[in-house]
C-alpha cells in the first residue's frame, strides 16, 4: 500500500505492507531513513531550508524547513523502535532551473542545510542523487528499505 | 525543419477555444449586460457550470457561504473574479488531455497552470503592485503549447534530452532544434489563433525569454518568474524536468533576494490546499 508524502510533510512507518512515496522532489529535499533491523523507516520532504525565514510557520509544521524537519523524522523513527547506528540514511532532491547566476539556488541552499545538520549529528549519508536539473520521485519500501527513485528524462533507479 | 509544418496544422485540429471562455474574456472589456449574457449562455452547459460553481466554492475564494447558482455568484465575488473563474472552468478541459509527450499523468499540466497562476498573484502582492487585469488568465496558459506539442515531443524526445544533457541546451533551446518550433512559440500562435489580446499572446510567447521583450509588458516578468518558481517546486513538471533557465536580470528588476523566493514559496503552500478543489476539477 502506497502511503503518500506531500510537500512540507513527513511519515514514519513500521507496517510491512506500506512503501512511503513522495512526488515533486524539485529543489525541494527528500529524506528516507530505516533502520535495517527494526525495519523502521521514514520520509520527510522539506521544502526550505532554515527555519529563521518563518519562526511561526516553522512550529505550525515543522516539515517545511531542513533544520526543523529533520530532527522530527529520527525522532519519530525512535518512536517505533528504531536506533540511530541501525539507520541508513537517503537523500534525493536539491535540484533547480539552469543558472549560472545562481539566484534560484533554493536546491543547493536545502542540499548544504542537509549536510550541516548531518556533520553535527555524526549522521552519514548512505546513498544520495541529489542537484541537477531532474524532478524526482522517491519510494521506500517498508518491508525490505529499498528506495527506489524515478528522476524525470532518466526513469527509475534504485538508490 | 519540415517538422514544423505538421505541427503548426495541429493547430487547425485543436477545438477552438470554448467560446464561453472567450466570451468571458471579452466581456471584460465591456458592460456588465455582456457579462450578464455570458451567464445566461453557460447555464446552459452544465460541465461548466459544476467547474464554476465548484471554484467558486473552493477555499481559496474564501466565502462563508456555499453558493449554488452563478447569478449568485457574480453578486458575491464580482466581475473581474466570474471572470477569471470561468475562464479556469472552461480551459480545464484542454490542460487535462494526457500529456505523452512531457510525461505527465493527466491533471499535473493543469496543476502546474494553477499553480503558476496563483504564485504570479502572490508575486504581486509580494511586491505591493495591483494586480493587471490580464496577469491570471496569461499565467493560467502559458504552457499551453505543451498541450499541443505533447505528441510531437514523444517521438524526439531521446534527441531533445540528448542535447539538453550533453550540450547544455535548455529544454525549450532544444525543442526549437529539434521540432523547429518551442512551446511557448506554438503557445502564442495557438493564442492567437483564438485571438487573445496581444499582451496575453507576449507573455506566453517570451515566458522563457522575457530578456527578448521590447513591449516593455507588466505581466510578462511575473509570468515569468511565477512560472521558474512553480518548476522549482516540482508542480507539474514533466520530463523536461527544470531544464529552463534562471534570468537573474529579472530577480534583480524585483529587487529579489533568495529570501524573497522562500517567503513567496511559503505563502504559496498555504495556499495550496485552498485551491485542491480547483486542482481537482
Amino acid at each position: 500500500m502506497d502511503v503518500i508524502i506531500g510537500i512540507a510533510d513527513m511519515k514514519v512507518s513500521h507496517d510491512p505492507d506500506v512503501t512511503l512515496v513522495t512526488y515533486s522532489l524539485g529543489s525541494c529535499i527528500g529524506v528516507a531513513v530505516y533502520d535495517t533491523v527494526a525495519r523502521v523507516g521514514g520520509i520527510l520532504h522539506y521544502m526550505l531550508p532554515e527555519s529563521d525565514v518563518n519562526p511561526v510557520r516553522a512550529k505550525t509544521n515543522p516539515y517545511m524547513f531542513a533544520d526543523t524537519g529533520i530532527p522530527m523524522l529520527f525522532k519519530s523513527c525512535y518512536k517505533l523502535g528504531a536506533v540511530k547506528r541501525q539507520m541508513i540514511v537517503k537523500v534525493a532532491g536539491g535540484s533547480q532551473v539552469m543558472d549560472e547566476s545562481r539566484v534560484f539556488n533554493i536546491g543547493k541552499r536545502n542540499y548544504a542545510a542537509l549536510r550541516k545538520i548531518f556533520w553535527r549529528n555524526n549522521i552519514l549519508i548512505d546513498a544520495e542523487d541529489v542537484g541537477g536539473t531532474v524532478n524526482r520521485t522517491m519510494r521506500l519500501n517498508i518491508a525490505t528499505g529499498e528506495t527506489v527513485l524515478k528522476v524525470s528524462g532518466q526513469g527509475f533507479k534504485t538508490l | 525543419m519540415t517538422k514544423i509544418a505538421p505541427i503548426l496544422k495541429s493547430i487547425e485540429k485543436l477545438p477552438p477555444f470554448p467560446r464561453l471562455a472567450t466570451m468571458a474574456l471579452t466581456a471584460m472589456e465591456d458592460s456588465e449586460s455582456s457579462l450578464d449574457q455570458v451567464v445566461a449562455i453557460i447555464e446552459y452547459d452544465q460541465a461548466i457550470t459544476a467547474n464554476v460553481l465548484r471554484i467558486c466554492n473552493s477555499a481559496y475564494y474564501g466565502l462563508n457561504r456555499k453558493v449554488h447558482s452563478l447569478r449568485q455568484a457574480m453578486v458575491l465575488l464580482g466581475n473581474a473574479q466570474i471572470k477569471e473563474i470561468i475562464l479556469a472552468g472552461t480551459v480545464v478541459r484542454f490542460f487535462r488531455s494526457y500529456n505523452k509527450g512531457y510525461a505527465l499523468a493527466s491533471g499535473e499540466l493543469w496543476k502546474h497552470a494553477v499553480g503558476t497562476a496563483v504564485i504570479a498573484r502572490i508575486i504581486c502582492r509580494h511586491v505591493r503592485k495591483a494586480e493587471p487585469p490580464s496577469l491570471f488568465t496569461a499565467a493560467l496558459l502559458h504552457d499551453v503549447g505543451k498541450v499541443v506539442l505533447n505528441s510531437f515531443v514523444d517521438g524526439y524526445f531521446d534527441k531533445i534530452i540528448t542535447l539538453v544533457n550533453e550540450k547544455d541546451y535548455s529544454f525549450l533551446e532544444a525543442e526549437a532544434e529539434i521540432l523547429g518550433i518551442n512551446h511557448a512559440e506554438l503557445g502564442a500562435r495557438i493564442a492567437e489563433s483564438w485571438s487573445f489580446p496581444e499582451d496575453i499572446v507576449c507573455a506566453i510567447r517570451l515566458h522563457h525569454n522575457p530578456e527578448k521583450d521590447n513591449s516593455g509588458s507588466q505581466i510578462l516578468p511575473i509570468v515569468y518568474l511565477a512560472n521558474i518558481i512553480t518548476l522549482s517546486m516540482g508542480i507539474g513538471v514533466g520530463r523536461d524536468g527544470l531544464s529552463y533557465r534562471g534570468q537573474e536580470k529579472i530577480m534583480k528588476d524585483f529587487g529579489f533576494k533568495a529570501r524573497d523566493l522562500q517567503e513567496i514559496i511559503i505563502t504559496f503552500y498555504d495556499e495550496f490546499n485552498e485551491i485542491r478543489d480547483i486542482l481537482q476539477l
